[in-house]
């Protein structure tokens, strides 16, 4: 019995290497650029096709005898203008009363002395001018040169920079992500000048080949830190990566866990702010999400604006979040567990009210709720698909129905709708868990149902376990909590004043762990006459 | 590692312990229950039966008129299920003859006992609430003047729940006016066990006829062991209550300076005893610290002066003295040691208690008292002077 099923596995194991070896790229080994200008043009019409988006500009320019060469770019993705007045306009008129040789190539020479551009680099294998290619560089070849300039010029139609619908503020920057990563890159260097901010970009996908950059400011982040995001996505062998999706879900550390154990953002501010306190993050081009690591459970419940308020007011709400929380996903299941199972926990006045909402309804509470909260479910799923207009209208709809409806039909009791109604409300208050959240509540809903409070215990440790057993590429994912760190506090359930915390979080910051200086209270200065003789 | 393995262990223990505690579980859907709300224990005409009658409430007559699919008939949120049987237990789960739902203890506020059965014992009664899980400790006794039964078959009035409102106001006259006892199931159970203090309960009557019968609480009932033997009035129950320093918030009526009634706010108050041995004889030193205001003034005599306030306090002083010790002379005529000096001297002198503890039923009518009253006035209310047209 047991021989046949390692034997099954076994036999899975080669067939999933024999089918990792099929679905490579395209291209086999690629020749260098020869010095023949049509064998070079025929080598990357092999290798390119013939889609209607390539551009192939050929024309002679130059010196005495005048020369053949070829412009190829693709159409869409370099700026045109650019390259009709940086690159053909010099050649096409500049070249001729130029330096009269017929050195070499020329090529040299066309990149030192007449293209009007920054970014361009020669290069001889195909292999690299074709990667240029595709992600949007434009290339020279010249006849009899065995080399090929790759010009980036890129340019196309972009998301212009908006503000995150995900995370909105109402005090701080209005900036968000867009889906190039270029642009993104950017707005990170606004707002961190400091040369040791590090990107560091990598193409991931044998068919999309996807620019992904991993930031980081060296001197804080560690070491270990990006020698593991580096080995990971290394270790990623797959044809497409769409989204930053796609990588957290091939390097994260708890793959078979409803936590996140990578974060992620639109707000480039926030993201800055994860950088200085030493961590990671991979930008993905295509998306304005971009990922950091390593990632803690209290990261959830701190949210941009918590630095940007005074502190007392943003640690009573990030108190909030987590008593909101719980209640997204406790709530059902306490109800459920106290009323079927702990009438005596119910104050007397209540447990009569309650009573007298469930006389005659037809279902055992924990069938009430679970529809309940599966009904709520499938309302939000059809409101964030929906387009807006008709979103609206599903909300009413299903108000009215799982609302009011249903509690003078007599199917629900009104309570138990009150109890829905604030797990819905709580759950978008944290955003980042609402997914394992969602999950949780159904769990310990069951687990109430069948249990009652016994049940949520076994459930609550079951989940603290969990929790606590999980890593986020070496931090353990409970961080400041556990294990426990007294300094890290300060930014955990509350949010100390910023003059107050003084060094970064104890288990992600590496080298340089002081954040700032001492004595930096401020304090109005001294009056006149206490100040001693100067 | 293994530190950290030894850890998780521990905690892991003493996590699965406290699951263990969390008692006895079931699964019961509210509308399966019938929640009782009071108990009352009468004598059965058959004897050595006992017949009980459950306060239980009908949900659907709560809540509010809008309540969707359960229109209410308008009759009465409860209802009285009788029924009579050889033990507390059995004749309450022999109910469920008459009553679709199983009942549901947790929420009971009130035990009453009928006169007759609490002078013939209740232990055998009481003995089930203080066993089974179900029930609160904190849950108050009270005896009838007449049955149980028949304070339970009136109308609430302002409540909806008779059983709900003899609770509240067993607590509310305890917090406002301290005349009579407030005491819980759990207190009523450690007097019983005690050798020598004696149980005490609310007594409650029922005053007028029909339509306008209304249960009153109207004293202290004295258990002699768990029989009923007699009943402090209001007056003897409230010195009952200073010694005991359970005195909250009170009303004391004296004479003023001029002969007219003044009435005296009391809003704290501490008693001690400190037992002493003299000579063989059992002295209790009661010390009893009260505080309290003017409230009311019925004469002219403007009270802000200190010589009036002094009078007042002397005289506020003596009625405190004097209804301790009419507390005390009943305890004495009935021979029951509601005070609980037995404990309080066992607990001072453990040794010569051995001796005295079976004769205490002898020793405790020669006890002899010594009052410290310490009677203090704080404020004289929002008016300095009575409210007269002379005198300014």
């Amino acid at each position: 019995m047991f021989g046949y099923i390692i034997k099954k596995i076994r036999f899975r194991k080669i067939r999933n290497e024999n089918d990792a070896e099929q679905g490579r790229g395209a291209e086999g080994d690629l020749p260098a650029f020869s010095e023949d200008l049509e064998e070079n043009l025929k080598a990357l019409k092999l290798i390119l096709g013939k889609s209607g988006d390539i551009v192939l500009r050929r024309f002679t320019f130059g010196y005495k005898n005048g020369a053949e060469a070829a412009l190829l770019f693709i159409d869409g993705l370099v700026d045109k203008s650019l390259v009709h007045e940086n690159i053909m306009k010099p050649l096409m008129l500049g070249a001729v009363p130029a330096k009269e040789t017929s050195e070499g190539s020329g090529i040299a020479y066309i990149k030192s002395a007449l293209l009007y551009v920054g970014d361009l680099r020669e290069s001889a294998s195909v292999r690299e001018a074709v990667e240029g290619f595709l992600s949007g560089d434009t290339i020279l070849l010249v006849n009899g040169s065995k080399e090929a300039l790759i010009i980036s010029l890129r340019g196309w139609q972009n998301r212009s920079i908006e503000e995150p619908l995900t995370e909105s503020t109402v005090r701080g920057p209005r900036d968000g992500f867009t889906e190039t990563l270029r642009v993104n890159t950017m707005l990170l260097r606004r707002k961190i000048r400091c040369p040791d901010l590090t990107f560091e970009t990598v193409q991931i996908g044998v068919r999309t080949r996807t620019d992904v950059c991993i930031a980081y400011i060296d001197g804080l982040a560690s070491p270990g830190l990006i020698e593991e995001i580096k080995k990971r996505l290394g270790r990623i062998n797959t044809d497409a990566i769409l989204e930053s999706g796609y990588i957290e879900q091939f390097i994260e550390d708890a793959p078979f866990s409803i936590f996140s154990t990578v974060a992620n953002s639109e707000r480039p501010d926030k993201i800055a702010a994860k950088l200085l306190e030493g961590r990671a993050a991979i930008l993905v081009d295509g998306t304005p999400f971009v990922l950091t690591v390593p990632t803690l459970f209290i990261e959830s419940f701190q949210a941009a604006e918590d630095y940007y308020s005074r502190p007392y007011f943003a640690s009573v709400i990030r108190l909030l979040r987590y008593l909101a929380f719980f209640i997204s996903v406790l709530a059902p299941a306490l109800y459920v567990a106290m009323a079927t199972f702990h009438q005596e926990l119910i104050p007397t006045p209540l447990l009569l009210t309650v009573a007298s909402a469930h006389e005659g309804t037809p279902f055992p509470s924990v069938l009430e709720a679970g529809l309940m909260v599966i009904i709520f479910e499938i309302l939000r799923e059809a409101g964030v698909r929906l387009p807006r207009p008709v979103g609206s209208a599903v909300s009413i709809v299903g108000a009215l129905v799982i609302g009011d409806a249903a509690v003078s039909a007599g199917l629900i009791g009104a309570p138990m709708v009150i109890v829905v109604a604030m797990t819905a409300v709580s759950s978008f208050v944290v955003p980042p868990q609402t997914d394992a959240g969602a999950i949780m509540r159904l769990s310990f809903l069951i687990l109430a149902g069948m249990m009652g409070g016994y049940g949520i215990a076994i459930g609550l440790f079951a989940v603290f376990v969990h929790l606590a057993s999980l890593r986020s590429f070496g931090t353990p994912y409970l961080s400041a909590v556990a294990p426990f760190s007294k300094r890290d506090m300060k930014d955990t359930f509350i949010r100390a004043p910023l003059w107050s915390m003084r060094k970064r979080p104890e288990n992600i910051a590496a080298e340089d762990k002081v954040r700032q200086g001492t004595g930096l209270t401020p304090a109005p200065p001294e009056p006149e006459h206490q100040k001693p003789e100067a | 590692m293994r530190k950290f393995t030894w850890k998780a262990l521990k905690i892991a223990a003493c996590v699965l312990c406290m699951l263990s505690v969390s008692g006895c579980w079931n699964s019961r859907e509210l509308n399966t229950l019938s929640i009782v709300m009071g108990v009352g224990i009468d004598k059965a005409e058959e004897a050595g039966e006992v017949r009980i009658t459950a306060q239980v409430v009908r949900p659907g007559e709560i809540g509010s008129a809008q309540n969707g699919g359960q229109s209410s008939t308008g009759g009465d949120a409860f209802w009285n299920v009788k029924n009579t049987g050889l033990t507390v237990f059995s004749t309450i789960r022999d109910m469920t003859n008459q009553i679709s739902r199983k009942l549901f203890f947790s929420h009971n506020r009130i035990i009453i006992f009928g006169k007759s059965l609490a002078e013939e014992g209740v232990h055998g009664e009481v003995d089930f609430f203080a066993r089974d899980p179900e029930p609160r400790s904190n849950v108050y006794v009270l005896v009838a003047e007449g049955t149980a039964e028949e304070v339970l078959d009136t109308e609430a009035k302002l409540e909806k729940i008779p059983a709900d409102k003899i609770a509240d106001m067993v607590e509310g006259q305890t917090a406002a006016m301290s005349q009579s006892c407030k005491i819980k199931l759990s207190d009523f159970v450690l007097r019983l066990m005690s050798k020598t203090t004696a149980p005490i309960a609310t007594m409650i009557e029922v005053t007028g006829e029909g339509e306008e019968a209304v249960p009153t609480i109207c004293g202290t009932a004295v258990f002699k062991q768990d029989k009923l033997v007699g009943k402090l009035d209001k007056r003897e129950g409230r010195g009952l209550l200073w010694v005991l320093g359970e005195v909250e918030l009170s009303i004391i009526v004296v004479d003023g300076p001029d002969g007219s009634p003044v009435s005296l706010e009391s809003i704290r108050s501490s008693g001690k005893i400190t037992p002493e041995l003299r000579d063989g004889k059992v002295v209790m030193k009661i010390k009893i610290t009260e505080e309290g205001n003017v409230a009311e003034d019925t004469g002219t005599t403007p009270l802000n002066t200190t010589d009036a306030l002094a009078f007042l306090e002397q005289q506020k002083t003596e009625a405190i003295r004097s209804e301790i010790l009419a507390a005390f002379e009943k305890a004495k005529e009935l021979d029951a040691d509601i005070f609980g000096f037995g404990e309080a001297l066992y607990q001072k002198y453990p040794n010569e208690w051995k001796d005295m503890e079976d004769q205490w039923d002898e020793i405790f009518p020669t006890i002899e008292l010594e009052l410290d009253i310490d009677a203090q006035l704080r404020l004289t209310g929002r008016i300095n002077s009575p409210v007269t047209a002379d005198e300014g």
